[in-house]
């Protein structure tokens, strides 16, 4: 059974626009002609308990939005949701207890107050017991990093620290459930890391399911097994992250340094040169036939290195971000 | 401990973060009383006057001491902070938790509210203090009982009158700009500046209909020796009315307006 479910959801908001200086301004004081933008078209995927999903697109595609109907902010213009066994937008008590969104762009916390103001605010709002909640934040400090930083006024801390403790704050009642909306956005590589661990460690100590969004492919490189890509408010693939790749056929990258010069025309006989300088070069070859060229490479050209690499995931995902809709053919 | 008394004290002590600007609130209370007492004393004082409002000097002294301080202790600015929320997405994080909004705002909104009311409830027994001795107005236990129940009733109306007027925020994303014409209105209106009736019957009465004189005006006029028992009375049942009425309303706008909430930004 799947936990979270959504099918044929739909979100269409209304706005207008106006053209730049005055004359368009006055132009809409008068007439203004609302616009519908399909935020969310049809959307339908379910997620598994304990699962990590990865909700991918560029941005305007509708993540968001998603997550925010998931989490009852938002009611949908049409289809259906259960989350944990409740429709999210009749913002039932008992179902907010099951669940949290953290949003990286979005602060929860009391700007003015410590961050462990807040964080027993929430103990009051989820009632729950003093110790639970000490254990817990005891536990979580540790695991982040924070101990010392829990007393300082939020609108002081680091953004990378912020982050920390609005994720802190998000699991004070345990939830079984946990939407994150790009927790690691604008974060240096050691916070993003250092989340990233957490996460991974608290998905597979406590089964909580997690659907998470990122524009920075090593997090969901490390912590989903499966994606779903949206693009201009539709579904264009969902499935194992490892298969998207697959667009390329089998191929893999294959780079080497020579000490001296080759032509361009010698190498591209091995597949289909990516990059090119005098002594190097990386070059896309088939799956199978690595081992063969390797050999031959190697006896061909002066090799001084030489790597074997996956073709980064950014190059599958991009084409699910440029094409529309008719890659959804290939989805499996 | 409850939800909302965690609130309640977490608005407390936020108010105590920023003592200067703490501070410099006060003063800005007291600096209208001074003018507006300059002023009465001038017309009062000045020979060829022909005063015919209803009050005595110490009546109009006392009033307008009370009144600046009374509006002091009611006013309400966490309408801001609803706006805020609701145009750029705060509201989010109330939304997903298990907490009614007005509850959160209201218990937010008496906590911060703490160390001011200390201070001016303290200003305002001076005052009162000041002018049964040197005024030697005459004034009984009761009505200073009634008074302080009806400042309770005050403080609670003007906080639902202004949270209804921030729902409009759900319909116009820029009320914010409004909000300070918003509530110079709502002082004249609740006798926060002058006591209604000197505009004459006709504004007295339309006055009592309305519910902004009850958040000033009318706990005012229950030191000041102005109103009769059953006139008190009846006033705190139409605050009470008020009240109750303008809970529901505002139930009705957020259950209107929260369909129209688009969660912007993010």
């Amino acid at each position: 059974m799947s936990i979270i479910e959504l099918n044929h959801l739909n979100k269409t908001f209304d706005y207008y626009t106006k053209t730049p200086g005055i004359k368009g301004s006055l132009k809409n004081l008068f007439h203004r002609e609302t616009l519908k933008k399909e935020a969310v078209k049809d959307v339908s995927f379910a997620v598994e308990e304990g699962e990590i999903l990865g909700l991918l697109g560029p941005n305007g595609a509708g993540k968001t939005t998603t997550l925010k109907m998931l989490s009852g902010i938002l009611f949908p213009t049409s289809g259906h949701a259960v989350v944990n066994g409740y429709i999210p937008w009749e913002r039932k008590n008992e179902f907010k207890r099951t669940f949290s969104i953290v949003m990286g762009q979005k602060n929860q916390l009391w700007w003015d107050l410590p961050a462990s103001d807040s964080f027993y605010l929430n103990k009051c709002i989820y009632e729950i017991p003093d110790a639970d909640y000490r254990r817990c934040i005891d536990e979580l400090s540790g695991l982040l990093d924070v101990r010392d930083l829990m007393d300082v006024q939020v609108r002081r801390l680091s953004l990378g620290e912020r982050m920390k403790m609005e994720i802190m704050a998000a699991l004070i009642h345990r939830p079984r459930i946990i939407f994150l909306d790009e927790p690691t956005i604008g974060l240096d590589i050691v916070s993003q890391r250092k989340i990233r661990e957490f996460l991974k460690y608290y998905n597979e100590q406590t089964k909580t399911t997690i659907i998470l969004t990122s524009h920075y492919m090593r997090d969901v490189e490390e912590l989903c097994r499966r994606c779903v890509i949206i693009n201009q408010g539709s579904v264009v693939y969902n499935g194992e992250l490892a298969d998207i790749n697959r667009l390329f056929g089998n191929k893999k990258l294959l780079s080497i340094k020579m000490s001296r010069p080759a032509a361009r025309e010698d190498l591209e006989r091995y597949g289909r040169l990516r990059e090119y300088a005098p002594n190097a070069a990386t070059l896309e070859i088939e799956h199978d036939k690595i081992a063969d060229y390797s050999h031959k490479l190697i006896e061909q050209f002066a090799v001084v290195d030489f790597t074997v690499t996956d073709i980064p995931l950014e190059e599958g995902i991009e084409i699910f971000y440029r094409k529309e809709q008719q890659v959804s053919l290939v989805t499996p | 401990m409850n939800k909302y008394k965690c609130t309640f004290l977490l608005g407390l002590e936020e108010s105590l973060e920023y003592r200067v600007n703490f501070a410099l609130s006060l003063i800005s209370t007291f600096f209208p009383i001074v003018i507006q007492t300059f002023l009465w004393t001038r017309i009062y004082n000045s020979p060829d006057a022909v005063i015919d409002n209803g009050y005595t000097y110490p009546q109009i002294i006392l009033y307008s001491l009370l009144a600046g301080m009374v509006s002091k202790l009611v006013s309400t600015g966490f309408e801001y902070e609803v706006n805020l929320d609701i145009k750029e997405g705060g509201l989010n994080k109330y939304l997903i938790r298990p907490v009614s909004y007005l509850r959160y705002r209201l218990s937010a909104f008496l906590g911060k509210k703490v160390p001011a009311a200390g201070i001016l409830c303290a200003a305002i027994a001076a005052a009162i203090i000041v002018a049964v001795t040197a005024l030697s107005m005459s004034l009984t236990l009761s009505r200073v009982v009634l008074f302080a129940a009806a400042l309770c009733l005050a403080l609670l109306l003007n906080f639902i009158i202004f949270y209804c007027i921030s729902m409009a925020g759900f319909w116009l994303t820029e009320i914010e700009k409004l909000y300070g014409t918003i509530s110079i209105v709502l002082v004249v209106l609740s006798g926060g500046v002058f006591p209604l009736d000197i505009f004459g019957s006709l504004a007295a009465r339309i006055s009592v209909i309305l519910p902004f004189s009850y958040t000033t005006q009318f706990p005012v006029n229950i030191v000041n020796g102005k109103l009769s028992m059953t006139e008190i009375l009846t006033g705190m049942l139409v605050q009470a009315a008020w009240i109750t009425a303008l809970f529901i309303l505002a139930r009705i706008l957020w259950n209107k307006g929260i369909r129209r909430y688009i969660s912007a930004g993010g």
